[in-house]
């Protein structure tokens, strides 16, 4: 076996090594927790390239591209509990992407964080989540993986809360991690469920692994009570992890609060990589989540793939609406966030993995890009994230404008030249040639007019018009990176930022560019790579049936919907940051009901969350009353029976003899006052208990 | 009449030759060359010798050939003596470094001696199957021991320790010499296994009941189980820490060992049963009735204590107490668990004496209420402090919880069905959580205390600091992956025909 394969474990060791040290390390050997961690997670990228480049190594070479290495980890009863990872397409796409975005954003990080008195623990952070998030990639266990799933969770948890002393972050942090474990549950039931099943928790294991035929058929003839066979049940579940972890509806809750945490982890956690992790679990496993009771053909979708279907469509349109009504930069971006993962499960449930996950990498460089961008405009308004406030900054800060352009069009899908048109066309290709409904088509058609409208919004706001930061300096914002930056920058004057912020943008701008053309339909070499099927060159492709129809019209769609943000924001420009804004004067109150979101978090508030206060009031009243009291009456019997024995052993027992001895030093007779003494209370115990040893076992002898 | 191989002879003692030789250059060293010198360089020279000899005494025992035996295992060695010797060698080197800071006497190197030749004690101990061999190193071990318990001379305790211990020990040491005389009289040998084959087959008669109890006695008192147990808190909290360090683990390690060889080959046969329907005389229900006396009286006397050695020698009793319910198993397994539950529970006890050995110079006595804020003040070490106390407790996954989970389940193995077990494992389980609250009283004085006012940040030199490390790193990995030593006793205990 080729060294890389048996040593892919590096690639998640090394950043979890650079985290150890620096979780080690003092406050303030910042430059020592810094370089770790970039210089890991470059060695991390090597590794991956390595790999990358040894799975079409071995796919020129016409040999299977999927490569596993278990291990065993221990046993219990007869059962060997194994771990391994897995070297295939899937994983190899994934580490280049983690690994290269990871590098570019914790260089970013230097410049965003540099204030932060605790840089260090930033670093330690980000290194820890980076290393959890491969081992996702290349764990071949679900167990594994639900393991550095549930780190991933808790570093998104203590990044989010980075800025504890902020209470509004810290109620994020909390929402984030209670959010996500809601779905993480019925995940866990479907690995157990799974392990119940099958017998074991690879992947792949030479025919034995569960996602492979002999497991997948044996759940599939496995009925359950209610009717469906158990590959739908368990992939139901798992799906529920996917949903909690990418932000699907109606779990979606805390994504958006989650911009709490710095920038930057916005960027990579809550954009590039730990949301999209809910969607690599559906095409992790894919089999099992395409898995059918009747005659298998490829035309037919299974029940699970149809609620990750509709789930996605609904998140897709359902996040593109709310993100109109937005003011906050990051907000706007974290709804389009939750829009976008939508789309990406609905191309995995109507097309198979490579149009999800095609989706799932150009959205990791495009939305990566935004973030980081939108942290340069909050860098550079020295804390301000209200977009109303901002305007005027394209010409202020020119490379973060150029850059933000092109994430914005590759967002918006815009025709040819930018990769979101391609990743996005092909998904509403596959919706629209999808056997069951045609609705998630017109869903994800719609959902990607509000994108274009939303986003361009959002640009005339920020960069559009003259610079409103000014009118609003007295009402200072209250983060206290806004107080940070303000502090250290002197003046609130908005100004471009250092090069080690602006250059990782311009590093990942020709991504969010050309990474489209690796999956057009003419030549579709990302999906024969991820499908491992032969690639074919056939322009043809871009004319035939369905295809071009959709494409002219998603064309038409985002100039239609950038248009429309054209007439309502930008043909004049925004004048004041206090005057309503342009679309809300024309439905005031559907506007305010956008911009609380539908208001489903008062609506969870409302019902889920009081009435799990009513039943922790209960439970602490029981706990309170009920078992303390029992405990406390156990408790109370032991202590007594302790200061009983404690008496005998100090007073009736000891005493004697501890008498003697204070006697014995004191006056230095020791043989006279022992002869004399009291030991014969102390050895008389013994003699006792051989009398009474020797008599109960010559009674019961019976000799 | 056999004749004794004065070569093989050689060959199976070269691990205590060693050890010898090396006590005696520790004196001369220091007598000759470091007499004017500071009392913590003399300290550091002789223990850096005294390792040197028990590393080397190692590297012999790694390298001696497998098996071994000079008539009828008078002396023997094979691969399960080896492991017990090594833990005992390993065990002894860190009691000398702990031993370095210590300021209670300017008898450096007669110290040292003492303590490497009670370590010769153990070892011949370990590596016999003979009840006279057994018996003189036993006395070798208590003497050296009962020394050390008294070596601070100017300490009223120390001396009182010291006394309580050596009558104590003196008389069950009589005890158990009477025991032996009975057995030798009955099988006219001295040897264990002649012995187990003079009583296999007979019906109990009563000089073997004595010599059963008289045996169990004079070892329960060098385990400290109850109710042979009264010397052993006046002799945790008075003796020297080192001294107390020494006892409670080395000292323990072997004579579990020992003990649980003599009783299971040695009265081979006479095992009995303690099961309230089966009665049957034998060992087994003496041990029963110990095991389940020091289980009790350990934690529950423990829980009232306030000095942290005193807390730690009921806790040892406690410890006994579970200990001794794999001589009720009497299996391959739970000899197994008995030696894994011994070596990381002395690792422990270690630990927490290492840490108490900073504290006490710096806080001037060991009660847990002056630990208050120690994490603020000691941070490393009230982590290490914890690492061992919650293993203690057995918590998982540091080492504790899987010598306690190895050790119940070995004895469930060992009588599927059986009621007796399925009570003492539930009452042993019942037990450790008492245990866990005096355990936990220690770490909440330590973590949530405050610290007093002006208390400043205290001071620990770096060697003890490595020590107090390298033991939490070994309770903490032995802990996660057990499999790294359980497997070697296993192997051992499987090549050695237990």
């Amino acid at each position: 076996m080729n060294w890389i394969v048996q040593n892919l474990w590096l690639v998640p060791v090394l950043p979890l090594l650079a985290a150890g040290i620096s979780a080690l390390a003092k406050r303030k050997s910042r430059t020592l927790a810094a370089s770790l961690a970039i210089g890991s997670m470059a060695f991390s990228f090597l590794l991956s390239v390595w790999a990358f480049a040894h799975v079409l190594w071995l796919r020129s070479n016409g040999q299977a591209t999927q490569q596993v290495f278990n291990f065993r980890w221990f046993q219990f009863g007869n059962d060997w509990l194994s771990l391994g990872w897995v070297l295939n397409p899937l994983t190899a796409v994934m580490l280049v992407m983690v690994t290269f975005v990871g590098m570019l954003i914790f260089i970013y990080s230097v410049g965003y964080m540099e204030h932060d008195e605790n840089f260090t623990r930033f670093f330690c952070f980000l290194a820890l989540f980076a290393s959890a998030m491969l081992g996702v990639v290349i764990a071949n266990s679900l167990l594994l993986l639900f393991m550095c799933w549930e780190i991933v969770g808790l570093t998104s948890y203590l990044l989010i809360g980075f800025w504890y002393e902020k209470p509004s972050a810290a109620a994020a942090s909390k929402k984030a991690f209670i959010t996500t474990r809601i779905g993480d549950l019925p995940f866990f039931l479907g690995i157990v469920w799974l392990y119940a099943q099958s017998g074991t928790l690879l992947f792949y294991n030479n025919g034995a692994g569960c996602l492979e035929h002999a497991s997948i058929n044996h759940l599939i003839s496995q009925t359950t009570a209610i009717g469906f066979c158990a590959a739908t049940g368990i992939a139901v579940l798992i799906f529920c992890g996917a949903i909690g972890k990418s932000g699907q509806f109606p779990l979606h809750v805390w994504l958006p609060d989650a911009m709490e945490g710095p920038t930057p982890v916005s960027a990579l956690i809550h954009a590039a990589t730990m949301v999209a992790a809910g969607v690599f679990l559906v095409a992790r496993v894919y089999p099992l989540m395409s898995a059918h009771a009747g005659i298998a053909t490829d035309l037919t979708t299974s029940t699970a793939l149809q609620a990750v279907t509709w789930v996605g469509a609904i998140t897709a349109l359902f996040g593109a609406v709310i993100a109109v009504a937005q003011f906050d930069i990051k907000r706007i971006l974290a709804y389009s966030t939750v829009s976008q993962l939508g789309y990406m499960m609905m191309g995995l449930g109507v097309g198979g993995v490579a149009v999800g996950m095609f989706h799932l990498i150009t959205h990791a460089f495009f939305k990566s890009l935004l973030f980081l961008g939108a942290g340069s405009v909050i860098h550079g308004c020295s804390g301000e994230q209200d977009i109303r406030r901002m305007g005027g900054l394209r010409k202020l800060m020119p490379f973060t404008f150029a850059t933000y352009t092109i994430g914005m069009l590759a967002l918006c899908g815009f025709p040819f030249f930018f990769s979101g048109f391609w990743s996005k066309d092909e998904i509403l290709h596959a919706a629209h040639s999808w056997n069951i409904s045609q609705a998630p088509y017109y869903m994800g058609a719609f959902a990607a007019l509000l994108t274009a409208f939303y986003m361009s919004r959002q640009m005339f706001y920020v960069f559009g018009g003259k610079s409103r930061l000014a009118e609003s300096s007295e009402d200072h914002s209250h983060s206290p990176a806004s107080a940070d930056h303000a502090h250290h920058h002197g003046s609130s004057a908005p100004h471009e930022s250092p090069l080690v912020m602006t250059v990782p943008l311009m590093l990942l701008a020709p991504f969010a560019l050309l990474l489209g053309f690796l999956g057009t339909a003419a030549w579709p070499w990302f999906q024969s790579f991820l499908d491992d099927t032969q690639l074919t060159v056939n322009f043809g492709a871009l004319l035939e049936g369905s295809m071009l129809p959709v494409m002219l019209s998603s064309s038409v769609i985002v100039l239609l919907g950038l248009g429309i943000g054209w007439w309502i924001f930008g043909r004049r420009p925004i004048k004041s940051a206090e005057a309503p804004d342009n679309l809300g004067r024309l439905s005031p109150p559907l506007f305010t009901f956008l911009g609380h979101a539908f208001y489903v978090d008062a609506l969870y508030g409302a019902t889920i969350i009081t009435l799990n206060t009513q039943f922790s009031k209960i439970s602490d009243w029981l706990d309170r009353w009920v078992w303390n009291g029992a405990v406390k009456t156990v408790t109370n019997i032991v202590l007594g029976l302790a200061h009983l024995d404690n008496f005998i052993d100090t007073h009736v027992v000891n005493s004697g003899f501890d008498e003697g001895c204070q006697s014995v030093s004191r006056s230095g007779q020791i043989l006279s006052l022992l002869q004399a003494g009291r030991i014969q209370g102390y050895l008389k115990i013994v003699a006792g208990v051989l009398i009474v040893f020797t008599i109960i076992l010559l009674w019961k002898a019976k000799i | 009449m056999n004749v004794i191989n004065y070569g093989q002879l050689l060959q199976l003692i070269w691990p205590e030759i060693i050890l010898t030789v090396t006590a005696l250059l520790v004196v001369a060293i220091d007598l000759l060359f470091f007499r004017n010198s500071r009392v913590r360089v003399r300290f550091l020279v002789a223990a850096t010798i005294g390792s040197a000899g028990c590393v080397a005494a190692i590297i012999k025992l790694l390298l001696a050939s497998a098996q071994g035996s000079l008539l009828d295992g008078i002396l023997l060695s094979n691969p399960l003596t080896h492991l017990v010797q090594i833990a005992l060698l390993v065990i002894t080197s860190v009691t000398l470094f702990l031993s370095v800071d210590s300021t209670f006497t300017a008898h450096v190197s007669e110290f040292v001696l003492l303590l490497l030749l009670a370590t010769t004690g153990m070892m011949f101990l370990v590596g016999s199957q003979d009840l006279l061999v057994i018996f003189i190193s036993l006395e070798l071990l208590s003497l050296s021991v009962y020394i050390l318990a008294g070596f601070d001379k100017r300490s009223v305790r120390s001396s009182e320790a010291a006394l309580k211990y050596f009558l104590f020990g003196g008389m069950s040491a009589a005890f158990m010499l009477f025991g032996f005389s009975l057995l030798y009289g009955f099988s006219n040998s001295t040897s264990l296994t002649r012995i187990a084959s003079a009583i296999h087959g007979q019906p109990l008669n009563p000089i073997l009941i004595i010599a059963i109890v008289t045996t169990v006695i004079g070892f329960g008192f060098k385990i400290a189980a109850a109710p042979f147990h009264f010397w052993a808190p006046d002799v945790y909290q008075g003796a020297p820490l080192p001294s107390t360090a020494f006892i409670a683990s080395g000292s323990k390690v072997a004579s579990f060992f020992i003990f649980f060889q003599v009783l299971v080959l040695g009265f081979a046969g006479a095992e009995g049963s303690a099961s309230l329907l089966h009665f049957q005389s034998g060992w087994i229900p003496v041990l029963v009735v110990v095991a389940v006396i020091s289980m009790l009286l350990g934690n529950v006397v423990a829980i009232v204590q306030t000095s942290l050695r005193r807390l730690l020698a009921y806790s040892a009793i406690a410890h006994a107490g579970y200990m001794l319910l794999a001589f009720v198993a009497h299996t391959q397994q739970s000899l197994a668990s008995l030696l894994y539950y011994v070596a990381t529970y002395a690792l422990a006890t270690l630990g927490v004496l290492g840490v108490l050995a900073v504290t006490e110079k710096q806080l001037g006595n060991d009660t847990i209420h002056d630990l208050a804020g120690l994490s603020r003040r000691a941070p490393f070490l009230s982590l290490c402090l914890a690492i061992f106390v919650l293993s203690l407790a057995g918590i998982p996954p540091l080492s504790g919880f899987f010598a306690k989970f190895l050790l119940f389940s070995a004895l469930l193995a060992a009588g599927p069905g059986s009621k007796l077990l399925l009570w003492l494992v539930i009452f042993a389980i019942g037990m450790s959580a008492v245990s866990l609250f005096y355990y936990l009283r220690i770490l909440k004085r330590v973590y949530v205390a405050d610290p007093p006012a002006e208390a400043g940040e205290i001071e620990s030199s770096l060697l003890l600091r490595v020590i107090v490390g390298l033991l939490a790193g070994g309770v903490v990995v032995l802990g996660c992956a057990p499999d790294l030593i359980l497997t070697q006793i296993l192997n051992a205990i499987h090549a050695s025909g237990f």
